[in-house]
């Protein structure tokens, strides 16, 4: 009985990740054209605050802002898009 | 009179060689300065580029303050007061310089020492290879995909009151040596991100207990912990997680050497304006397991067994009125968290505790914040033998900022 409870529980984590696989792969992990369009400040205003307050532009150089992108998009999980547009609107407007 | 012609000539043709000159210096300035800016620029893009020491930055974190409490302890109706102020309480001091190391575009290195009230530690030191368009992969100690609070929202500039929610950051313990992959991906107007690590695991104690600090690898197992993240909106204003945690913890060579752990969390984050304030509305509740297993009483050595779980969770909003066109308005957020650690009912540590967390913050700068929290917190202890009651309130003040 334990045996069959562990194997229930490992076999909803594999179908959880087959559907988002699926589901990912349906949509060929492509951003809409709404999401596409979004501009390096409108991604700014909207991703930073999910944990805290925007960044002032001028708070890193430029170099700096290439480094602090990929150390937030692994901690936001950023997509490559979204932290490329985050980066150079930060040093456009720095 | 010759000479005078070519003195006249010479007066006549000076205007004319300096008007020349000055068309020819601003044809050339002008030239030069564009050319000068375009070669700079393109410097600037090797420079962001180019691998090496070059990229050696230094961030982090400073959490300092004041923390006033009351402490009653009543245990057969009898109350017992204890009341202290700290200036360095040992979860509300922090400083933290985070040194980042990047090489070109794929490449980063973290290291995260911290010194708090309990000494000098780590909080991670890994390395991260940014291998393809939603791939990342890292390895060394790092935090573990568990939830969001420690990834994401521990640090004290984020966290909106003065402390962490009871029992939620400890418990699991945040870090672990391993090996993790990670990615955030688009979905149409959605995205999800996921978040798989191999890490030595947990370790338990022979009362049953899982150990906090100085973990060791105390067997060949490895533990697997997983997020995958969900956000539906195309603004990213709500993402919901589930993780999982798995993996042996007994030591090797002992009786208890197959008990496994399976740990569950579920976390939400919602962040969006409504007029005048910005709402952020953040929570996690987990659930952690470990296998049934004759554990042993260290007190008189019996052996004894009981359900092996523990629950802890919060629930936090905060608004901050955006709106308002005052600026001293504008930087204040109020804040409200509840929290609530339950750990095995039948277990020697056996207690449950609720904690209200009010909060008063007001932003000095996008990364800078001074704090005020009133904390009340109350715990019953539900262990036969040391059955009491004890009823905390704290006030915080305390300053933090990221630099």
């Amino acid at each position: 009985m334990k045996s069959i409870k562990h194997i229930s529980k490992i076999t909803a984590v594999i179908i959880m990740g087959c559907i988002i696989s699926g589901i990912a792969i349906l949509n060929g992990c492509k951003a809409s054209q709404l999401v596409q369009a979004k501009s390096g400040a409108q991604l700014w205003a909207e991703n930073c605050q999910r944990c805290h307050n925007t960044p002032s532009p001028s708070s890193f150089s430029h170099e700096q802002w290439e480094t602090i992108g990929m150390h937030m998009q692994s901690r936001a999980l950023l997509t490559d898009d979204e932290r490329d547009k985050i980066v150079t609107f930060l040093k456009q407007a720095n | 009179m010759k000479k005078k012609l070519s003195v006249l000539r010479f007066l006549l043709y000076l205007p004319v060689l300096f008007l020349g000159r000055n068309q020819l210096a601003a044809q050339q300035s002008g030239v030069d300065s564009a050319t000068l800016s375009r070669i700079n620029a393109l410097e600037q893009e090797v420079a962001d580029q180019k691998p090496g020491e070059s990229h050696f930055m230094v961030a982090g974190l400073a959490t300092m303050g004041f923390v006033s409490n009351s402490t009653n302890t009543i245990t057969g109706g009898i109350g017992q007061k204890v009341k202290t102020n700290s200036m360095a309480d040992a979860d509300h001091y922090e400083f933290s310089p985070m040194f980042l190391w990047r090489h070109g575009k794929n490449l980063l290195l973290e290291f995260e020492p911290s010194f708090d009230g309990y000494g000098l530690g780590v909080n991670w030191a890994d390395v991260s290879y940014f291998a393809a368009p939603g791939l990342i992969v890292r390895a060394g100690y790092f935090v573990l995909p568990f939830g969001t609070y420690n990834k994401r929202l521990a640090a004290g500039w984020i966290d909106k009151v003065a402390g962490d929610p009871v029992g939620l950051a400890d418990l699991p313990p945040s870090s672990d040596f391993g090996v993790e992959i990670e990615g955030g991906l688009p979905m149409g107007n959605m995205k999800f991100n996921y978040d798989v690590s191999v890490t030595n695991g947990m370790q338990m104690q022979s009362d049953g207990e899982l150990q906090g600090i100085g973990i060791v690898d105390n067997n060949k197992n490895k533990t697997i912990t997983a997020r995958v993240g969900w956000l539906p909106f195309q603004n990213s204003c709500l993402e919901i997680g589930l993780s999982g945690m798995f993996g042996k913890v007994g030591d090797a060579g002992t009786e208890w050497e197959n008990v496994k752990t399976d740990m569950y969390a579920a976390d939400l984050n919602f962040v969006k304006t409504l007029n005048p304030f910005l709402v952020n509305i953040k929570g996690q509740y987990n659930y952690i397991h470990v296998g049934d297993a004759q554990f042993v009483n260290p007190d008189d050595m019996s052996a004894y067994t009981f359900k092996n779980t523990t629950k802890t969770g919060f629930a936090q909003i905060s608004l901050r009125p955006t709106g308002s066109n005052d600026n001293f308005v504008k930087n204040l957020e109020f804040a409200f968290r509840y929290g609530n650690f339950t750990t095995p009912g039948a277990s020697l540590w056996a207690a449950k505790t609720n904690s209200w967390d009010f909060g008063l913050d007001y932003w000095l700068s996008w990364r800078t914040v001074l704090k005020f929290t009133y904390e009340n917190m109350k715990t019953d202890n539900t262990v036969p033998a040391s059955l009491n009651t004890v009823k905390s309130n704290s006030m915080f003040l305390q300053f933090s900022t990221e630099f």
